[in-house]
């Protein structure tokens, strides 16, 4: 069961997923090097999509569940609930993930205190029913997969905009598509990518990466709901286009603004879980 | 995403797995008349009910093993878990506290495979053999209180009947004997009028400052191995009280934790009775970071620093045997992850310099479904004294290969 959770540990943050993860928005932070060659405003459309994909209501819960299926067509399930508080609009975040499959990862827990600061690390702990032991993970490579699936930690916790420069390639009638490229290539795997936001709920709907000019990635919103007046995905995919593997994510049960408080966000939780708001 | 399929029915309440394990000595040990180290057939059962604010749970594993020709069932865990308010409704400070009473496995304190501070049952024969490392935690009957104040959190856990470690004892891997001068295997038990009849307590105070967390601890109770002797010449469990302190906090792009504890061998405050343990203070400084994608290495420096050390040698019997006054470990932890994490590499090594032995536990765990997890490693220990820490345990170095099946 080690392996599985030690796969495990270095996602954990993929708390920061949240409800509104659903799909990933590489976009955060508000001060973005910018080049809008034209009066659209490239910095404000990343931060709503941010506000959009991230901080539906001051808090939220959902049932999420993810089939992994590798390049031989073989499926993995994950399944866990969970739990978010936003700190603030655009800011600081607290998650707890309660996995309950696959059997050897029922009953285990993430939390995360998400810092929106680049200076501080995300505080990330796993819970560990079976020692009983509450590991303090540290930070890693944000670009490796989340429970094994095809998600990477930074799809669903966010890429700091801070670390890419952003081009408005085309505007459609639906949609704004913007260019990214990295300022730091070592740090990534990729050379660029390229963003779709849905200018209607402004979520990010299409992110495609590219190795030079080879799409090898790709993220995307299969389904969108209105939940409580939040466009809300709740289906989403990410394929590896080179492997064919892929992994679906689906989100249900989705609530806002329950009113979640500080309490619930605790090493406590870990342990004892907040059955209220879990069933 | 219609493959999605029908809606999942309502989670399980019954989960566990089937897992057949084997493992073989890599050379005989004189003293053990079988090669065999691990040979296990076990099915493990997980249940559990929710209430509104409380929870039953219970796992049990019922296994046959093979090495003793005996069929084992271990409860690893019978207890009810929930708030004080959902028995006794007291108001809202009754909310501030949680309890968990019932067969359990407990575990607290900062190291990687080093215990200062956690005083909970350990099983080093299931460790030794290549057993899952959550065997390595065995169970106890214990009732934990545990309260959350503003000021800090507390756990309070008293464990009525003393559960001691499940030590090396003979029954698979032999050990050795300052006595006898050489490795035995007795297979021994101890005696009931030299088990503790007094129940066990131990404390943690914790509480987090901005990212890092402190605790304290304090333990009364026993030796959790027989280390002792009566003036008989047979083996109990000394008196043992422990204090100790932590900390664990993310430090440049890792994790750094440091922990200390000092051992109070109450049956031996001076020093001088060869027979039963001198008290130690024990130090331990450990360091975590992923070194490159999917690559993380830790390592971990432990001292034992011998209390009254002219005491035990004026007064030892077996002087040529005698551990050093400190006893100085390192350890170093690599692990990766390949194959979309289907496949985990794991390399821990123990070394003391100043006992010139160590133990090297390699591991590989594959499991590309949810269905099935294949694993296998090497026990490796060495050293250059047959009588050091690990060394001792030179001929139960060891190769094991499991199969898990979860239903």
């Amino acid at each position: 069961m080690l392996k599985r959770l030690r796969a495990i540990n270095k996602t954990a943050s993929f708390v920061a997923a949240s409800l509104a993860l659903l799909i990933t928005v590489p976009l955060q932070a508000a001060s973005a090097d910018v080049k809008a060659d034209t009066n659209i405003d490239v910095a404000s459309i990343v931060k709503k999509a941010e506000k959009a994909a991230y901080y539906s209501g001051k808090d939220g819960r959902s049932d999420a569940r993810m089939m992994i299926v590798d390049a031989q067509g073989r499926k993995q399930m994950r399944q866990f609930t969970i739990l978010r508080r936003d700190v603030a609009d655009n800011g600081d975040q607290q998650m707890m993930v309660f996995f309950e499959r696959p059997a050897d990862v029922k009953d285990t827990v993430f939390r995360v205190e998400k810092h929106v600061d680049l200076a501080i690390e995300d505080d990330r702990w796993l819970y560990l029913p079976a020692l009983d032991l509450v590991k303090r993970i540290s930070s890693g490579d944000k670009r490796t997969s989340f429970v094994g699936s095809h998600f990477f930690y930074e799809d669903v916790s966010g890429r700091a905009i801070s670390e890419d420069n952003f081009v408005l390639q085309e505007d459609t009638e639906a949609a704004y598509i913007l260019k990214a490229t990295p300022k730091a290539p070592d740090t990534v795997e990729f050379s660029h990518y390229v963003v779709t936001i849905d200018k209607k709920t402004n979520l990010p709907i299409l992110i495609d990466f590219f190795k030079s000019n080879n799409n090898y990635r790709r993220v995307e919103a299969v389904k969108i709901e209105e939940i409580q007046g939040f466009p809300t995905v709740v289906r989403s995919k990410v394929s590896d286009l080179e492997s064919g593997a892929y992994t679906l994510m689906e989100f249900r049960n989705i609530n806002f603004d329950l009113g979640l408080v500080d309490d619930v966000f605790t090493e406590r939780s870990l342990r004892n879980p907040p059955r209220e708001w879990l069933n | 995403m219609d493959e999605w399929g029908e809606e999942d029915k309502a989670p399980k309440s019954f989960s566990g797995f089937v897992e057949l394990a084997a493992g073989v000595r890599l050379s005989s040990d004189p003293v053990i008349n079988t090669d065999k180290t691990l040979a296990d057939l076990r099915a493990q059962l997980q249940w559990d009910k929710d209430f509104k604010a409380s929870r039953v749970k219970f796992t049990a594993d019922l296994y046959y093993d093979g090495v003793l020709d005996q069929t084992k069932l271990q409860i690893r865990e019978l207890a009810w878990q929930g708030s004080l308010s959902s028995i006794f409704d007291l108001g809202e400070w009754s909310k501030k506290f949680d309890i968990k009473v019932g067969q359990q496995v407990l575990t607290w304190g900062t190291g990687d495979y080093i215990f200062l501070n956690d005083l909970f049952p350990k099983d080093f024969q299931s460790f030794f053999a290549g057993r899952d490392d959550d065997y390595l935690k065995a169970p106890s009957l214990a009732a934990k209180v545990s309260g959350f104040f503003d000021w800090a959190n507390v756990d309070v856990v008293i464990t009525p009947k003393f559960s001691p470690d499940n030590y090396i004892n003979g029954d698979y891997f032999s050990f050795f004997s300052p006595f006898a001068g050489a490795n035995v295997a007795p297979g021994f038990e101890v005696s009931s009028p030299n088990k503790p009849s007094s129940p066990e307590y131990a404390l943690r105070v914790y509480k987090t400052i901005g990212s890092t967390e402190y605790a304290a601890y304090a333990y009364d109770g026993f030796h959790k191995s027989p280390a002792s002797f009566t003036e008989f010449g047979e083996p109990y469990f000394s008196g043992l009280r422990v204090y100790g302190a932590s900390a664990i906090t993310p430090f440049a792009n890792g994790l750094l934790n440091v922990e200390m504890a000092y051992y109070d061998s109450k049956d031996d405050a001076q020093g001088r009775n060869p027979l039963v343990p001198n008290s130690q203070s024990r130090w331990l400084i450990g360091y975590e970071q992923e070194l490159v994608k999917n690559l993380t290495g830790s390592a971990q420096l432990y001292v034992e620093r011998m209390s009254n050390f002219d005491a035990l040698k004026a007064n030892s019997l077996t002087a040529q045997f005698d551990p050093n006054k400190n006893r100085v470990l390192f350890t170093q932890r690599l692990m990766y992850r390949a194959l979309q994490q289907t496949l985990t590499l794991n390399a821990f090594n123990f070394y003391s310099t100043s006992d010139e032995d160590g133990y090297l536990k390699l591991s590989v765990d594959y499991s590309p479904v949810d269905q099935w997890q294949l694993s296998g490693g090497f026990n490796v220990f060495y050293g250059k004294d047959r009588f050091s820490f690990f060394n001792q345990f030179e001929d139960a170095s060891n190769a094991f290969v499991r199969f898990k099946y979860y239903y």
